[in-house]
């Protein structure tokens, strides 16, 4: 369960990235929009599946993002402020989607991206991608920022406001059920 | 490759659309006109009201006054009036003989 | 004695040199009478308010039977002041309350044209003269368990005003007056 508000769970400065308090300049905007359109988009859609609900979903955040600019403080504070809010929106999103019945297009699944086939295996890709976004929804946010974004468990539960101790617990059981999946699935071993 | 590394590679960031940061952007500024434009609407419009308060109040402070004031009036001629005639009265009486008044 | 003296030379060396404004009437002495009165009247009206009324009652549109007459008084008065006590019992006032008025009423300006005084009884009528009409009026009327001081300043026709008395209730149509709203506190 995700717990705090803002302010407590997002770190205010990182000694050595202060630059002073970010303004809501459009120019500057577009700027921190394309820096970090991919990490909020991408944690949307590996959630969702769904890429036109993923750029509707990052759209709002950077809107609120766009509100909330004077109040933050650093580069360093906007990526942990994004981090937060994207991973509470999406979190909301499937609480409230459960509650009204879907319509068959959402459920459809994303298409692969191209530079997201490099070196792997696309089939195993999209089925780990599947896998990830059947899982539970604290465990399916983990599992993005710990192999989407590359966080430590600890970075993972400062930007949660989880315990580490959860944070490790979700992962060691995502991983167990993603092997045990596959296995069964595809009798993939891995 | 182990799941981890398979992993890293399945949930690698992808970008949106093309055109998203301009989309974005242009949603941000269209939203924000009519917020900052809201406040300075309400400004004005708190002042309408006050001023229209105002105004109401001190016409109808200055009916009310104009009113009491109306009415004092009136009961001060009375009274002036009431008094005039006593004093008249007084007088004639004083220099009618009792016998001419009584006929 | 002697102060009231004084007081009569000093008002009488002022009214010949003071304008006829400053000759108003201001009735003072009484103000301790009200606490015994049974019932106590207390209006005074200045230009401003005067000006009020008539422009109020001209508004009102339902004029009664003394409705012009009174709009006629009211457009040229400059000021209106009553006092006017009404005592349970005999014995209450002593007529040398009225001395500080009475005084101001016997300097040069002012003319008493009416006066009956009997045992218990006094009533006086003065009036202050200027270019040939009234400017100013005062009423003084002492009755055992009553007292009664009016100052009226402008012209007042006393023919006109006479016509208003002795019906008791204001026959104009003023809106939220009651027939015993000369029973009040002062105005301003």
């Amino acid at each position: 369960m995700l717990t705090g508000g803002i302010a407590a769970t997002i770190p205010r400065v990182r000694s050595g990235e202060i630059s002073g308090a970010m303004t809501d300049d459009p120019e500057r905007f577009e700027e921190l929009v394309r820096e970090h359109q991919a990490m909020v988009f991408s944690m949307a859609c590996r959630y969702l599946r769904n890429r036109a609900l993923a750029e509707e979903i990052a759209q709002d955040v950077f809107l609120q993002l766009y509100r909330k600019l004077p109040s933050l403080e650093s580069q360093d504070h906007v990526v942990h402020w994004l981090r937060w809010v994207t991973a509470h929106r999406l979190i909301d999103h499937s609480r409230h989607e459960k509650r009204r019945p879907q319509s068959p297009l959402e459920d459809a699944p994303e298409p692969a991206s191209a530079d997201s086939m490099s070196d792997a295996d696309p089939m195993l890709s999209n089925m780990l991608r599947e896998l990830v976004a059947g899982l539970p929804e604290n465990a399916r946010v983990v599992m993005i920022l710990r192999y989407q974004e590359d966080l430590d468990p600890m970075d993972i539960a400062r930007a949660l406001d989880m315990p580490i101790s959860t944070v490790k617990s979700h992962l060691q059981r995502s991983l167990a059920l993603l092997r045990d999946k596959l296995s069964r699935q595809k009798g993939v071993g891995l | 490759m182990n799941l981890e590394d398979e992993l890293r590679a399945a949930l690698r960031r992808d970008n949106p659309s093309p055109g998203f940061a301009e989309r974005v952007v242009a949603r941000a500024q269209s939203s924000a006109r009519p917020a900052r434009a809201i406040p300075r609407m309400m400004w004005a419009a708190a002042i309408a009201a006050l001023l229209v308060i105002g105004f109401s109040t001190a016409y109808e402070y200055r009916e009310m006054k104009a009113e009491r004031a109306s009415r004092d009036a009136v009961v001060a001629l009375r009274i002036a009036a009431d008094k005039l005639n006593i004093a008249r009265e007084r007088v004639l009486r004083r220099e009618t003989p009792a016998d001419t008044r009584e006929n | 004695m002697r102060r009231l003296f004084l007081i009569a030379v000093i008002a009488g060396c002022a009214a010949a040199q003071l304008p006829a404004q400053l000759l108003q009437l201001r009735i003072t002495g009484l103000d301790g009478l009200a606490a015994k009165a049974k019932e106590s009247t207390d209006i005074t009206l200045d230009s401003n308010l005067l000006k009020m009324a008539g422009g109020f009652l001209a508004g009102a549109g339902k004029d009664g039977k003394d409705g012009d007459t009174i709009k006629q008084l009211l457009s040229g008065l400059k000021a209106i002041t009553v006092r006017s006590f009404e005592f349970k019992e005999p014995g209450q006032y002593r007529l040398e309350d009225l001395e500080p008025i009475r005084v101001q009423l016997r300097t040069p300006g002012w003319s008493k044209i009416i006066s009956s005084q009997s045992k218990d009884e006094i009533s006086e009528i003065y009036t202050r003269m200027e270019q040939g009409k009234v400017a100013g009026f005062a009423i003084i009327n002492a009755e055992p368990k009553e007292l009664t001081v009016v100052a009226i300043e402008g012209s007042i026709d006393l023919k006109d005003l006479s016509k208003l008395g002795g019906l008791g209730i204001p026959s104009i149509s003023v809106p939220g007056q009651s027939k015993d709203s000369g029973k009040k506190g002062k105005q301003e």
